[in-house]
């Protein structure tokens, strides 16, 4: 790409330059400000995230203690067999929100600690490290649902971040500064050939002069 | 609109969540058929959130980071750690950060 | 000049999340879906206790003044950090929320209140950019 931009020192050019760099100054303001809002939102989307990833990666830890307990007493067989038998049909919500125009994933997840019922094995051929596990895992479930919501926000937030960044940077470092320099060298050159003119204007008046 | 949940994971992992209600499961095998699993998982339309453990990520990389590039909004993905709580240095919500913000921000790991 | 479409362009997106309409407080309460249509065409949805605790700052007469969502304007003449709140019932319930005394007319507030704002207000707060 050149460095300068082209263009033909007439008043003409100068005013649709000065236009110009007001436009891109205006587009460079407000995406700051957009970078600025985005960042604000973006850092409490992080602040969230590391509560609720703090709680949900305990929880896990939990539930895999308790299936290794279940492992032990029930045997891997015996528990893979329940799992079979158990119902697995967990449903999440999701519908798209907003924030400053860009989609994330919004999720609802009615009551995913089941009792013992509801989890669909029969409860006489089992024991209660069995429930135990499903419970503590169900929990650990529903924490990392809402953790998959947070992370989702956080990147779609980025993604859209670093593209505003970019276009400020375009803005600032390499569109604004050619736009100004064009700008002054046809200042520059308005002045020149005015001073010419005026010289030139001088020279007529001074030969007409000893003419008389 | 209503999705369900799919697991990939060694078998405790899998077993685990299959127990609180993830209907779809992988045991992961090999990166083909792994991969495939998860394409499929991808391409399904009814699955609405992918938990995959750290290390079988790991073995899938770069194609799955291509393939999480690539993918529409649903299904989201969430990497966990499996009972080892192991987790890879790289973090990538940290890189993130550090890419658009300028600065590196401490991100508190704990637990797990 | 491509460079000057895309900028007009971007410029264009800007405020395009914002709604058709807003909304009052009055008529948000009311409905069981409170939602505003945007001119993209997504639906945004208010949260229920957002809407309440909004209303536990106002007089009952004023919940047809307050229209929804609460706009944060972000103007560059302003100066960078610098947001402005208009609307008599606006400004009143902003400056409970950020614990301000009360006082008449627009309110200028700053980037830690916008951040404060917008995670107490999450769904009935927006921004919006003007020039």
């Amino acid at each position: 790409m050149a460095t300068a931009l082209a263009v033909s020192p007439t008043r003409m050019e100068l005013l649709k330059l000065r236009q110009r760099v007001g436009l891109a100054q205006k587009g460079h303001d407000l995406l700051k400000e957009k970078m600025d809002a985005l960042v604000i939102e973006f850092f409490e989307v992080l602040r969230r995230i590391q509560e609720a990833r703090t709680k949900a990666l305990e929880q896990l830890s939990v539930a895999h203690r308790a299936l290794s307990m279940c492992f032990a007493v029930v045997g891997t067989l015996e528990t893979k067999q329940v799992c079979r038998e158990a119902k697995r049909e967990l449903q999440m919500e999701i519908s798209t929100r907003h924030i400053m125009g860009i989609a994330v994933p919004a999720v609802e997840v009615g009551e995913v600690e089941r009792n013992v019922l509801a989890r669909g094995y029969s409860i006489h051929t089992t024991s209660s490290v069995l429930d135990e596990a499903s419970r503590e895992f169900e929990r650990a479930l529903k924490l990392l649902i809402e953790l998959s919501e947070l992370n989702s926000s956080a990147f779609a937030l980025a993604r859209e971040l670093e593209k505003t960044k970019r276009r400020v940077n375009a803005l600032e470092y390499i569109l604004i500064p050619r736009l100004k320099e064009a700008l002054k060298f046809i200042m520059m050159r308005l002045d020149e050939m005015e001073r010419e003119n005026f010289t030139r204007l001088k020279r007529i008046k001074a030969m007409l002069e000893e003419r008389e | 609109m209503s999705y369900k949940i799919a697991v990939i994971g060694d078998q405790e992992t899998v077993t685990g969540f299959a127990l609180a209600g993830a209907t779809y499961a992988h045991i992961h095998t090999t990166r083909e058929e792994t991969l495939a699993k998860l394409s499929e998982f991808f391409a399904s339309g009814e699955i609405g959130l992918v938990l995959i453990t750290h290390r079988v990520v790991e073995e899938l990389n770069p194609d799955f980071r291509q393939m999480l590039w690539a993918k529409r909004l649903i299904p989201l993905v969430l990497r966990i750690p499996d009972k080892t709580g192991y987790m890879p240095k790289f973090d990538e919500l940290r890189e993130i950060i550090r890419r658009t913000v300028g600065a590196e921000i401490m991100v508190r790991k704990e637990g797990g | 000049m491509s460079a000057d479409r895309i900028i007009k362009f971007e410029l264009s997106k800007l405020n395009v999340h914002l709604p058709v309409r807003r909304l009052s407080l009055r008529e948000a309460l009311s409905s069981p879906k409170p939602q505003v249509v945007a001119r993209d065409g997504s639906v945004h949805t208010f949260k229920r206790e957002e809407l309440e605790f909004l209303a536990g700052l106002l007089p009952e007469a004023d919940r047809d003044k307050l229209q929804l969502p609460i706009l944060i304007a972000l103007e560059p003449k302003l100066g960078r950090g610098t947001a402005r709140i208009s609307g008599e019932a606006e400004v009143k319930v902003v400056r409970q929320v950020l614990k301000k005394k009360p006082a008449a007319g627009e309110l200028l507030i700053y980037r830690p209140e916008v951040a404060i704002l917008r995670r107490k207000l999450p769904t009935t707060t927006q921004y919006l950019f003007s020039w």
